[in-house]
């Protein structure tokens, strides 16, 4: 209402102005866009002529398994992000994710060096990521305390209990199942790739293919409506953070496997989770978090490490590149959002 | 509607509503009592001078900055990027031979352009503080290592001027130690800026109603970006005040103030109806991480136990702020 009142206040001239100004706004975001398409564009062009092997097959496969872990953390992220809602303070949020899955890896790690079996370190792991989440849950759906900062004292309790677990250090482990992970194979196809495959076609399929999934994004967008009709919103918000606990225990596994070990640390991924589930929402139409977006996102951020690394770079560089590309990214999508909400 | 049966019906549940609004206070009480009882050195003046010196000041004046920018309706998840940025001029400069007020200078300079970077990145591009300050975040990183050939850290070998800034740091004046009387005047600054002043109600009205504080003809990207300015520049005094105390510059080492800092900050919004965030809110909540890690540490817990237990009485203190006031209404 104010917003009609204050146009018709607005003058002649104003609206000229106004004009002028929405005109010169319209270039800037053409030109920042080209720019940016521009800039990718050259990005991947470079990689493809100067990157020794950067487009065969077997490098491809070996990004894929690369992203294996940021994806499935970023996985359960997203679709906290989704049933929270995306507002910065107070929307859905885990910050504990990384440090969950640290305290998993070192569970599993753990049990495993003192001679249980992978079926039983398996059940402990996902049951220990699982406990995490559903505390997150109760927290914020019990106790109603904000996302951002019932995640963070869990992620002080968990990050401790790695630490008390380890003694800080590094937990050896090898097993049959590790071993498949790290040298099996299907179809040409590294088991920790096909990890990623079959991760993110479930995911995708549950959360965009099914009616769970459409209640799940009616829970995030507007938690009033969706409780008018009739959707148990305590249950999809506790559901998200239980789920983000069990992708932080997939990727515990994935991560013992990757490095034969349980190594202290792990919090550092959390940026990285965070930038790959947020960067995600611009490959959206509607600029909503996605399941395909986060792993579009997630497979550019670690093509831009390959190509780095294949070029012999600095590896210093990465994280720069990395936020500069985000910035850019997510700069040219206002400007879009911006022309959209004008028009 | 009249005031008075506004009251009857708030007496019933005011018992659950003073014990929600100070939950945070009397834990804090209960938590003191505790370690005094539990360890005998918790109380002297010797240790309560230790903790607020090392572990309160430079997390206040981190925290202090936050409280800007949470209560603006933002975060700044670029703080570290911050402290690191002003602390790593402050050495160079330092250890170049310039003097100390250069380097101090120089050093608020570097947090400066930080904070305007985030206000363009906020203001004229439009991206959301939580992304734009993340962005800002992973290009400081790289910055210093590439400046520092991957975090090598850099020492003040004693010299004129880092004897003279290491003093400043370890100093007294009237008995109190000179970066407490730092934090006690920013801390006032702050308070009479955030809860006195224009800007700061123009800085309430954005955190409460953005759209609305736009239409009321608040300049909000004018205002938006003094915030952050003002962010990165208090987390700049810590960045100098940390490479004063430890007399080096370690790369990437202001990361660590930032969940702490969001942490207190939010922990302060408890004393709160409506959850805003306030200086006195936020020094209670850096004293109360502060003194839990400290009388931890003096009962014998190991640093991997103080973790847990820091995060186990966080999670109940914001239980029973938030489960209380939710059982209030």
């Amino acid at each position: 209402m104010s917003a009609t009142v204050f146009h018709a206040e607005v003058g002649v001239s104003d609206e000229k102005q106004a004009a002028a100004k929405s005109a010169r706004r319209r270039f800037g975001a053409l030109v920042v866009r080209l720019g940016a398409i521009a800039a990718f564009a050259a990005i991947m062009a470079y990689f493809v002529i100067f990157a020794p092997g950067f487009t065969s097959t077997f490098n491809l496969i070996n990004v894929v398994e690369q992203s294996a872990i940021l994806g499935v953390l970023a996985y359960g992220m997203t679709a906290v992000i989704i049933g929270g809602g995306s507002n910065v303070t107070e929307g859905g949020i885990d910050l504990s994710i990384a440090a969950n899955m640290g305290l998993c890896a070192a569970v599993y790690a753990t049990l495993l060096s003192m001679g249980y079996g992978d079926f039983l370190s398996v059940i402990a792991a996902i049951a220990v990521g699982m406990a995490v989440g559903a505390l997150n849950a109760v927290a914020v759906v019990g106790l109603g305390i904000l996302p951002l900062l019932a995640t963070l004292a869990v992620l002080n309790v968990a990050a401790g209990m790695e630490l008390t677990l380890t003694q800080n250090t590094v937990v050896g482990a090898s097993s049959p199942l590790l071993g498949l992970l790290v040298s099996g194979s299907f179809l040409g196809i590294s088991a920790l790739a096909w990890a990623l495959i079959v991760f993110s076609a479930i995911m995708i399929v549950v959360v965009h293919g099914t009616s769970f999934g459409l209640r799940l994004y009616a829970v995030g967008g507007h938690p009033e409506a969706a409780r008018a009709a009739g959707i148990s919103v305590p249950f999809y918000v506790s559901f998200t953070y239980v789920l983000s606990g069990f992708c932080a225990a997939v990727a515990s596994i994935l991560t013992v496997s990757r490095l034969s070990a349980s190594t202290p640390g792990s919090g550092e991924l959390l940026l990285s989770v965070l930038a790959a589930a947020l960067l995600g929402t611009v490959f959206s139409r509607r600029f909503v978090p996605t399941m395909g977006g986060t792993l579009l996102s997630v497979l550019f951020i670690g093509l831009l490490a390959n190509g780095f690394q294949l070029l012999n770079v600095s590896s210093y560089w990465v994280n720069g590149v990395q936020g500069a590309l985000i910035l850019l990214v997510v700069a040219i999508t206002s400007f879009a959002r911006g022309s959209e909400g004008s028009r | 509607m009249s005031v008075s049966a506004n009251d009857n019906n708030s007496a019933k549940v005011s018992v659950r509503g003073f014990l929600a609004k100070y939950s945070v206070l009397i834990a804090f009480a209960a938590i003191v009592i505790f370690f005094a009882i539990a360890s005998p050195t918790f109380l002297t003046p010797a240790n309560l001078f230790n903790v607020l010196v090392n572990n309160v000041v430079m997390l206040a004046i981190v925290a202090l900055g936050l409280t800007i920018v949470i209560s603006s309706g933002g975060i700044d998840l670029s703080v570290g990027v911050s402290v690191d940025m002003a602390s790593m001029i402050f050495v160079m400069l330092l250890a170049a031979g310039y003097s100390g007020v250069v380097g101090v200078a120089g050093g608020l300079g570097a947090a400066l352009i930080v904070g305007i970077l985030n206000a363009i990145l906020i203001t004229r591009l439009n991206i959301s503080p939580f992304l734009a300050t993340l962005g800002v975040l992973f290009i400081g990183q790289s910055t210093q290592q590439l400046a520092t050939s991957g975090g090598q850290p850099i020492y003040l070998t004693s010299g004129y001027a880092a004897d003279q800034f290491n003093a400043i740091a370890r100093t007294a004046l009237f008995g109190i130690p000179t970066p407490v009387i730092m934090l006690i005047v920013l801390a006032l600054a702050v308070h009479l800026l955030l809860h006195r002043s224009v800007f700061g109600r123009y800085v309430q009205a954005m955190g409460a109603q953005p759209g609305v504080a736009w239409y009321s003809g608040i300049r909000v990207p004018r205002e938006l970006s003094m915030v952050h300015v003002l962010c990165a520049l208090l987390a700049g005094v810590t960045g100098i005040l940390l490479s004063a105390t430890v007399k080096s510059y370690v790369p990437l080492s202001g990361n660590a103030f930032l969940l702490d800092a969001i942490g207190a900050t939010f922990i302060g919004t408890t004393l709160s109806r409506e959850r805003k965030p306030s200086v006195i809110g936020t020094l209670l909540g850096v004293l109360l991480l502060a003194i839990v890690k400290n009388g931890l540490l003096l009962v014998g817990w190991n640093f991997y136990w103080q973790q847990v237990g820091i995060g186990v009485l966080v999670f109940l203190v914001l239980a029973a702020s938030f489960g209380l006031r939710r059982a209030a209404h």
